[in-house]
């Protein structure tokens, strides 16, 4: 009962004029940039955030988060489509794309909708039951427990997103050093700023974002060379009842495994996908089907993408912890805003976690309603040159990195991390660990020295208490997997077995240890 | 060289060395009290201890050849100084100016007249921001 009666107080939030607007207008950038090509989630949210100063509190949340949720929609449109995954939605390609091939493309995009949007109001429940609960079982966490919790966030992230272990981790360990830029809150000494006096209070997470994946998207997007054509089918929205009932069991299914999946440590989006759509293989009574153009392999994904983007809010929200880069991002408009995530937020900010809450299922209803039946028009900014719209996120990427201190250095500094983006990239490295180290740096580097000072330098702190230990344990066991999986795997290859199929076991782990 | 793994490790184990070496001249203190010094220290040694191990790994599997294209990211990073350059000495609009000629040479086609159209748009845009959104742009 308390549950309903903290979600009522929610939408009496949400539901006045400025927070539908803020809503709306998230939900509709979100889908946009979704579908474009060159911006992510990542990049829109770090556009806006300066953006969203004079926004107040509540709707700048609830306005970046509806960018979120909107961007992974807009996203599964345009792999359905067109067969650009460009974020996340890989999955989508499959099944969605095989449905367009056999001219049902509108119901695989109603599919996808009607998904999205049960997936959401799953998520919702589990988020409103789930988050207050976790926080009361934050605060038994000391500074070591937080300390091998951001490092199990760390490994798990750095797995997820890249698939080798050593590429993600070596991107979080970077990201903790650029966070160490700046002045030392402990003992007021300046680190690794060069002298440079706009170097001393840091480096803004707005130029980082921007350089490492806007600056260096646009750039691999001019390499390519391509110019897209624009999706010219006819799109019949409407399933017949038979096909909508096959929707419902597979979309449920994925409901519960996104918002399981998106509650773990690195944890998010594209784990979820993968997890749903392996279950739905397993179990789905139509699963010879799936693979070939099958409704499950839809409803199964698009439901388990929306639930774990709004699952993900939990560790933020009542631990402090962000799991992934987006969340890393998020927290940072949390604190520019002068709001701390943790064990504390929803008891002294209620108005904003119920509402930030009760908005994100609005946001499911202005997807449904406003982009399941426009859809076509939508589908028509693919008419927009790549060469027309590149300058125009230079643009944006100036004017965001720009409006955060008023500071042309801030420029420069996008710009540098622009080359190293684009050189990172090249190097086939994945800079979205990268964003959660920078946010996590400054709070792994605070815990670790006051878990030190309370244990007067000794290090058993960290594998004497329960949950700093098993934790850490987890990491050591999984550690030691992976380098036992490599020897296995370099040996069989030195037997004569293909060396190739090294890289292609080493992703399909990364899928099964999610699943 | 064009060895894309083993590139990767020597560009880890440089990072280390610039950040961890930088941290060894902070004071560095001791475990239970620890300087500014320690705990970059301890991250570099492990990103060189991480980078270390990607340039073995690289003797074990096959090598990938670098795809390397330097003259989009010159002409894009080249773009944005400039605009942060003539935003310092000129103004803002005609950064905006300067970066859509000089970002779209990195374009599959290039023609004056959609340069020319994408400024006016965009310096509509920015007078957009500075009036209807308050934010403060030096734009003339």
């Amino acid at each position: 009962m308390e549950v309903l009666h903290n979600l009522a107080f929610g939408f009496s939030h949400a539901l006045t004029i400025h927070n539908l607007m803020y809503c709306a207008i998230g939900c509709v950038v979100g889908t946009l940039v979704g579908l474009l090509p060159g911006l992510g989630p990542l990049a829109t949210i770090s556009i806006l955030l300066p953006l969203t100063y004079s926004i107040p509190t509540g709707g700048a949340l609830i306005m970046l988060a509806g960018i979120y949720y909107g961007a992974q929609y807009g996203d599964s449109v345009s792999a359905i489509t067109m067969k650009i995954p460009h974020a996340s939605s890989i999955v989508a390609c499959i099944d969605g794309y095989a449905l367009t091939l056999k001219g049902r493309t509108g119901l695989a995009l109603f599919t996808a909708g009607i998904s999205s949007f049960i997936g959401g109001t799953v998520a919702i429940i589990v988020l409103a039951w789930f988050a207050p609960m976790l926080g009361e079982v934050a605060f038994l966490f000391g500074p070591a427990d937080y300390c091998a919790l951001m490092l199990v966030g760390f490994v798990c992230v750095s797995f997820v997103t890249t698939g080798s272990l050593l590429n993600g981790f070596s991107m979080c360990l970077i990201g903790v050093l650029l966070g160490q830029i700046g002045t030392d809150v402990n003992s007021g000494q300046q680190r690794f700023t060069m002298d440079l006096p706009f170097l001393a209070d840091g480096i803004g997470i707005v130029s980082i974002a921007l350089g490492c994946f806007g600056i260096a998207e646009i750039t691999k997007n001019l390499d390519e060379r391509s110019e897209r054509s624009p999706f010219n089918g006819t799109i019949k929205l409407m399933p017949s009842w038979a096909e909508f009932k096959r929707i419902i069991p597979s979309a449920l299914r994925g409901s519960a495994v996104g918002s399981f999946m998106g509650i773990l440590p690195g944890g998010g989006t594209v784990i979820a996908q993968f997890a749903a759509y392996a279950l739905e293989r397993k179990v789905s009574k139509y699963k010879h089907e799936i693979g070939h153009g099958a409704i499950e392999g839809v409803a199964g994904f698009a439901a388990a993408d929306e639930a774990a983007a709004r699952t993900s809010f939990i560790p933020l929200m009542s631990i402090g912890i962000p799991e992934n880069a987006v969340m890393a991002l998020m927290m940072a408009a949390f604190i520019i805003k002068g709001i701390q995530p943790g064990p504390n937020m929803i008891a002294s900010h209620p108005d904003l976690f119920w509402g930030l809450v009760a908005s994100m299922w609005i946001g499911n209803v202005f997807l449904v309603v406003l982009n399941v039946p426009l859809v076509r028009y939508w589908l028509s900014v693919f008419k927009v040159p790549y060469n027309v719209l590149f300058p125009c996120i230079l643009f944006f990427c100036c004017i965001g990195t720009y409006s955060v201190n008023n500071n042309v250095d801030d420029i420069f500094i996008t710009a540098a991390f622009g080359l190293m983006g684009y050189l990172m990239m090249r190097l086939d490295l994945d800079a979205a660990p990268l964003m959660l180290g920078f946010i996590l740096g400054p709070m792994l580097e605070e815990n670790f020295r006051r878990a030190l000072l309370l244990s007067r330098g000794s290090f058993l702190v960290f594998v004497d208490r329960p949950i700093a230990g098993s934790l850490l344990g987890l990491v050591a066991l999984f550690i030691a997997w992976q380098v036992l999986g490599f020897f296995l795997t370099a040996r069989k290859a030195r037997n004569g077995k293909a060396p190739l199929a090294a890289p292609a076991a080493e992703a399909e782990a990364g899928v099964e240890a999610g699943a | 060289m064009n060895n894309r793994n083993l590139v990767r490790g020597l560009f880890l184990m440089a990072i280390s060395l610039v950040f961890g070496l930088t941290a060894l001249k902070y004071p560095i203190g001791e475990f239970s009290r620890a300087g500014p010094g320690l705990f970059p220290a301890i991250v570099g040694a492990m990103l060189f201890l991480v980078g270390l191990s990607i340039v073995i790994r690289s003797r074990f599997v096959p090598g990938v050849p670098i795809d390397l294209h330097v003259r989009n990211i010159v002409i894009i990073i080249g773009s944005l100084c400039g605009f942060a350059l003539v935003t310092l000495f000129v103004n803002m609009l005609a950064a905006i100016v300067f970066m859509v000629f000089v970002a779209t040479l990195a374009g599959t086609s290039y023609s004056w007249k959609r340069n020319v159209k994408i400024a006016i748009g965009l310096c509509i845009m920015a007078f957009v921001f500075a009036d209807l959104l308050g934010m403060n742009l030096p734009l003339y």
